[in-house]
Formats: structure tokens, sequence, C-alpha cells
């Protein structure tokens, strides 16, 4: 049974990553139908489908200077929500909010980042809308094997993020259960700003790296 | 109509300007003849084409010196008087129809209603506030000397007495800032901001409080060419609710002799919504119902209910 990861995006989006032991005899699949029904019992309706993409860039080693520093990692990612709009990102650092012909200013750039093989990684889901709320329930495939599922709240009348975590966290209990994840991060260090779709990606840039890291678990294992 | 015409018109500029116009009217279907006669039958095919090249310039010609004659008579015309009693609503006046669509005596019918009706009801309260039920000595005796002395008609106040209110209130809570402007008219139209929560716009009457539309922050207060958009709803369910909590509010402070008592209650009451995604509800302890967080705040104590679980 892999293990399920969770990533809850919030806020005007807000994702936390938990780690969700899954029942015997599980699959991804199943457990994503699981989901999908608990939100239709609630009441929520099915409003058409989302992606979220990305892929990995790493400088260069023509471009590094001769002390010998390390390569940083650059993300390009995609999303759905945001059809004209690219977005660039390091891990630490600052988030890029570019339009969508800034693929192929990375084609150009090839002197100076270069794609890491086999990097691409995406999560493909429906979106449901409940009241005021959007969930987005994917499943997060690396090439042709699915490796977690990707769990987006939104909650679009809220635009600082510190306001409503509470709320979010009981509409997250009412169909997560007990899999409900921690404040994220991103929450903490900016308490009145009001909440972007950089933020957003940043955190599905973390949930990303999780389950890149993670290895894939054997059948019979369970954490 | 004879109030529409004042001094400033000059009646023969007038009647000359109408007869203007009806020499620019038959020499523009002119024009027009000649275009659908065709070219005359001559001898040869240029001197067919000249003949009606010519008829034709003429045409325009005439045409160009009647609109030349009336844009000449209509500068001098002059503008009628623009004070109507009910500002752009007056120029409903001016529709022929006055069988099928009485509007403007409908609307000048109401307003007189409700002038007379705010009349007698501030001679009743007073006369009530005489006959107090209240037993305590300490009666609005003692608060009408502090406050300004009440104006008689409260329905026709100063503009300015309206912005010096509205700017005393902006000072008194930090977190809520009042922005005024008057766009359409007399009557005073807020923009409220409440910290990052959300937008209201109340439209008022002198200092009456008509109408309020509740937004959210994010979500735009303005139309497409900029003015204040004070018709659209909210896109969220959440300030929606909120949009009829306020309405109810607005309903519920009341006191005809003392407007600016009434703003300030119900700036009062709105700024409790500083909390809206914070505060759990106070009866069921919980932050959501039916998805909604706690919309409702109560009257006197200002604490957060659910609009279900309200007492």
């Amino acid at each position: 049974m892999p293990c399920l990861e969770g990533a809850g995006v919030v806020g005007s989006s807000l994702p936390c990553v938990s780690q969700m032991p899954v029942a015997e005899g599980k699959s991804v699949q199943q457990t994503v139908e699981l989901l999908t029904r608990k939100l239709e019992m609630l009441g929520a309706e099915k409003q058409g489908t989302f992606c979220v993409d990305c892929e990995t860039y790493h400088t260069a080693a023509s471009t590094l200077g001769s002390q010998g520093q390390a390569g940083k990692l650059m993300y390009v990612m995609h999303n759905s929500e945001y059809p004209l709009s690219c977005f660039a990102l390091f891990e630490n650092g600052p988030c890029l909010t570019a339009d969508s012909n800034f693929d192929v200013l990375m084609v150009k750039l090839k002197g100076f980042f270069q794609s890491a093989k086999a990097s691409k990684i995406e999560t493909r889901g429906t979106r449901y809308q409940y009241c005021d709320f959007l969930v987005k329930v994917g499943t997060v495939t690396m090439g042709p094997s699915a490796r977690g599922i990707s769990v987006e709240v939104e909650y679009g009348p809220c635009v600082v993020a510190s306001d409503c975590w509470s709320l979010l966290l009981e509409f997250l209990q009412s169909f997560l259960g007990s899999h409900t994840p921690g404040a994220p991060a991103v929450f903490g260090n900016r308490h009145d700003a009001v909440y972007g779709s950089a933020d957003t990606m940043v955190q599905y840039m973390e949930l990303f790296n999780k389950i890149r890291k993670q290895q894939q678990v054997p059948v019979a294992g369970i954490r | 109509m004879a109030d529409v015409l004042s001094v400033g018109v000059n009646l023969e500029a007038f009647a000359q300007a109408i007869s203007a116009i009806q020499a620019l009217r038959s020499s523009v279907s002119r024009v027009f003849d000649c275009l659908k006669d065709g070219m005359r039958n001559k001898e040869t095919l240029e001197g067919r084409e000249k003949a009606f090249i010519a008829h034709f310039q003429d045409n325009l010609h005439s045409v160009n010196r009647d609109l030349n004659e009336l844009e000449r008579l209509s500068n001098l015309v002059g503008k009628p008087s623009e004070n109507h009693p009910l500002h752009n609503s007056g120029l409903l006046s001016l529709d022929p129809v006055q069988d099928k669509t009485p509007l403007y005596s409908q609307l000048l019918q109401a307003y007189k209603w409700s002038n007379k009706l705010q009349y007698h009801a501030g001679l009743a309260s007073g006369l009530l506030n005489q006959q107090s039920l209240k037993r305590s000595a300490n009666q609005m005796g003692v608060s009408a000397k502090r406050r300004p002395k009440a104006q008689p008609t409260t329905l026709v106040l100063p503009p300015q007495y309206v912005d010096d209110v509205i700017s005393r209130i902006d000072r008194m809570f930090p977190e809520m800032s009042i922005h005024l402007s008057r766009p359409n008219g007399t009557s005073a139209m807020l923009l409220v901001t409440l910290g990052k929560v959300l937008k209201v716009i109340v439209v008022m009457r002198s200092l009456f409080i008509d109408r309020t539309i509740v937004k959210g922050y994010s979500e735009s207060v303005h139309t497409e060419d900029g003015k204040l958009d004070i018709w659209s709803k909210s896109n969220y369910q959440v300030f929606q609710k909120v949009t009829d909590h306020a309405t109810t509010a607005l309903l519920h402070y009341q006191l005809p002799q003392m407007p600016d008592v009434v703003v300030r209650s119900f700036m009062t009451w709105l700024r409790s919504y500083i909390k809206l995604f914070q505060a759990p509800c106070q009866r069921c302890g919980k932050f959501l119902q039916d998805g909604l967080p706690p919309t409702w705040r109560d009257f006197r104590t200002l604490e957060a209910f659910h609009d279900t679980c309200r007492q």
C-alpha cells in the first residue's frame, strides 16, 4: 500500500503536507475516489479539472564560479488556475510570476539552465466547489507511476492567510477526518500579508519535493 | 413644461433653430433623392457623369450650409436651467407619453409623501418623548445638552454637516477607513474599508443610511469606467449573507431625531466584522455551518453567531 501524501493547499491557497497511512487493500485510485465521494456527500459540486506541473532545471556547470559553488535548482511550474502564467522559483528564494512565453525563454537559456532528466512531476484531478470553498483532489504522478495524492483547498473570501487557518482546519477535518495536516510554514512568517498565487506555487513545490524524496514504498509496508 | 424653459433660453433663436432643422432635413433628403435618381440622360457618358457630380456637390454644399446655420443658432439658444428639484430624475418630466408612464408625477408624489412622513414622525417623537416611560431621573434632558441641537428638518442637511460627521466617525476606529464621494447629486456614497477583510458601499440620503452592499477585500468596487459600482452583489456567499445582515442592521438602528448617533452605531456594529474569519460562533463553538462562518453580529453585544444559531 503506498503511503498517501496529502497535500492541502489552502488560503488563496494553503498546502499542508501530511502523511496519511492508508487502510489495507486500497490503492491511490481508490483513495481518491473515497475522498471525492466524501466531498460529494458533503454537498460539493464538480466544476471541471485542474492540473499543476513542475519541471526542474539546474544551473549548468559552465556558469559555476571557480569557488565551486553548488548549482542551484530552479523549478518551472504551471497551474491551470492561472492559464496565462508561468512560475519560476528557487527553493528558498524568490518566486517569479511570468507570462506563458517564459517556457520559450527557457529554451533559449539552455546554456545557463539545463533540464534535469525525467524530473517532470504533475498532479491532475477534479475541482469541487462547496459554498465559498474550492477543493481540488489530484493524483500526483511522476512519469507513468502514481506517487501520491494532493488535496488543495482554497477559501476565496479571505486574503490574509493567518486569519482563516482555524476555519480551514475545520473544513479539512470534515472530509479528511483524522488525517488533517498542521499549519504550513508559509503562514508563520507573513502574518498580515495578502496571499498570492506565488505562495500557492511555493507550497506545491515543497509538496512535490517531498514526494520526490520519498522512496517508492513496497506493497506490504505501512508507515 | 414651463419650468424647464427659463431666463437662459432665447425663444426666437429656438424657433429659428427648429426651422433650420427642417431645412437641414430637406436638404439631406434631396441628397439621397439625387443618389436614388442616378444619372440623367445626356448625349455622352462624360456629360452624364459631370451633370450628376455637379448636382450631387450642390446638394452636399446645401447640407453643409444648413448644418452650419443650425450650429450657429444652437449656440444662441442657450441651456435650460439645471435647477430641477430632483436633479437628473427631473429630466423624466420631458417624456411626452404621460398617460402610459407617469413616472415623474409618481416620483414627485413619493418624495412629498416621504418628506411629510419624516416631518410627522419628528413631531410625534417630540411629543412622545415628553411622556417618557422610563422612571430614571437621568433622561434625555442630560444628553440633549451635551449633543449639538438636532436639526429641525433632518432630511435636508447641508452637505458640509454630513462631511463633518463622517470624518469624525472615520477617525474613531483605526482599522476602519471611510471615503466619502458624491458622484450622483447630493446623496453621499461611502466606501468603508475594514482592515483587509471587507469593503462596504453605503448609500446615504442626507444623514440617513439607505442601502449597503458588502464585498470582499479582493473584489472590485468600481465599474469598468472607474465609477463606484453600487449595484452588483459580491461573488462570495459569505459576503452576500453579510450584506443581508447589514440591511437588517440599518433597519434596526433608527433614531429620527439624532441621525449621527445612528450612523455611529451602525459603524460600530460593522467594525465587529474585523474578525469575521477568526471568531467562532458563541452558541455552537464551531467555525463553519453549511460552509459559512458566523456572519451574524448581535445588535447589542456584538457577539458572533451563525445565521442559524442566533437566538
